[in-house]
């Protein structure tokens, strides 16, 4: 290899169109400050127009770009060339079924995030007037780590406990889940918590931080599954209290 | 969906891709070993506590298992998720503070030194 190439190794097939997963090598002249994303379009253009793979907007804004570089889970679009090295190896997400090469399917992830009803559900007199939540508050600080999530995947792909049990809701839903169980307006609140409460939710993690060393946006759904886990255990705790005082066995 | 192929598997369930594990996975893999070797070693030191080697074993298995566990309950109760990895180095760092110390005070190094 010349000086200022890159060899890279790029995981092909895999997609039920063309199910024999195989491994490419591509080499490439790369300029400074080239990124992954760059280096797949001019392999595209200038090598082989038959590889697969998903973008965007080109700017770390719309997930869409995620595979794994060197074996964990990056944006495309924002990881430089510069720190590789000389020999860079490109697969898909894990944990997603693979469409095509780097592209992997999303349904399973968008499913969960259903599954986590991860929408903001106000009702009646929340919904009827403006809700003041002053950015300094408790809620609101509770909250403003967790809100700038892009759904690219990358958590959920990083997560070893989604690829144990593949009905576990994963980190991104759960973060969602938690802004909402966290926020004043929405009114589904408890029986939100109760649906996420099981061990293919939030009783599902078990605290590795993968989530919270991949995610590209700096947010720890690892924190928020943890917050979601002490309202659990606080809500568990109010009922018990209350049902002893109550004169009946707890749990009846 | 029916056009799409299976997913690569994630990276710890392939041995091949260890090298990219971040330190908490680790964390979590040294506390789950250490749980399997300590519950074959520890009925046989408490059938003879005069194997040295097997008492500094134990020793430092139920360290390690300990500080991964105490981790994990510092999390639990709310500690900052920004500074985990300071968390794992710091206990690492009492860890082996611990395993001199105990190994001393228990006199676990005799027959070593
Ligand atoms: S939490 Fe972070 S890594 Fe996960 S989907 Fe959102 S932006 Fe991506
Ligand atoms: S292409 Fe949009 S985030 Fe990378």
């Amino acid at each position: 290899m010349a000086a200022g190439e890159i060899r890279f190794r790029v995981r092909r097939g895999g997609g039920a169109d063309d199910p024999e997963a195989r491994y490419q090598t591509y080499t490439l002249r790369v300029r400074p400050r080239m990124t992954v994303l760059d280096a797949l379009v001019a392999i595209q253009n200038g090598q082989d127009p038959s590889l697969g793979y998903r973008y965007s907007c080109r700017v770390g804004m719309c997930g869409t770009c995620a595979l794994q570089v060197n074996g964990r889970p990056r944006w495309a679009c924002r990881t430089r060339l510069q720190a590789l090295g000389e020999r860079v190896t490109l697969e898909p997400l894990t944990n997603f079924p693979v469409l095509r090469d780097l592209a992997v399917d999303m349904t399973p992830f968008f499913d969960k995030m259903k599954r986590a009803r991860a929408w903001a559900e106000p009702t009646g007199a929340a919904s009827s007037e403006p809700a003041r939540i002053p950015p300094e508050s408790r809620e609101r600080g509770r909250i403003e780590p967790h809100i700038e999530c892009i759904t690219c995947g990358i958590c959920y792909s990083a997560c070893s406990m989604v690829g144990h049990d593949p009905a576990f809701l994963g980190p991104a839903a759960l973060n969602r889940a938690y802004t909402l169980v966290c926020d004043s307006r929405d009114e589904i609140g408890p029986n939100r918590l109760a649906n996420l409460a099981d061990e293919h939710g939030i009783w599902r993690c078990h605290s590795q931080f993968n989530c919270t060393e991949a995610c590209p946006k700096g947010i720890s759904p690892t924190a928020a599954i943890q917050g979601l886990k002490r309202r659990a255990v606080a809500d568990g705790a109010k009922s018990f209290v209350g049902s002893i005082l109550r004169g009946r066995a707890p749990g009846a | 969906m029916e056009s799409s192929g299976p997913p690569v598997p994630s990276s710890v369930w392939n041995v091949a891709s260890w090298r990219s594990m971040y330190p908490g996975m680790w964390s979590w893999v040294v506390q789950r070993l250490s749980a399997v070797v300590l519950l074959i070693l520890f009925p046989f030191h408490v059938l003879n506590p005069y194997i040295a080697w097997l008492r500094l074993a134990v020793l430092a298995l139920v360290i390690l298992h300990g500080m991964h566990g105490l981790k994990v309950i510092l999390t639990d109760f709310g500690f900052p998720a920004r500074h985990q990895r300071r968390l794992l180095w710091a206990l690492a760092a009492v860890g082996v503070a611990a395993f001199f110390a105990l190994g001393f005070l228990r006199r676990a190094f005799w027959g070593f030194i």
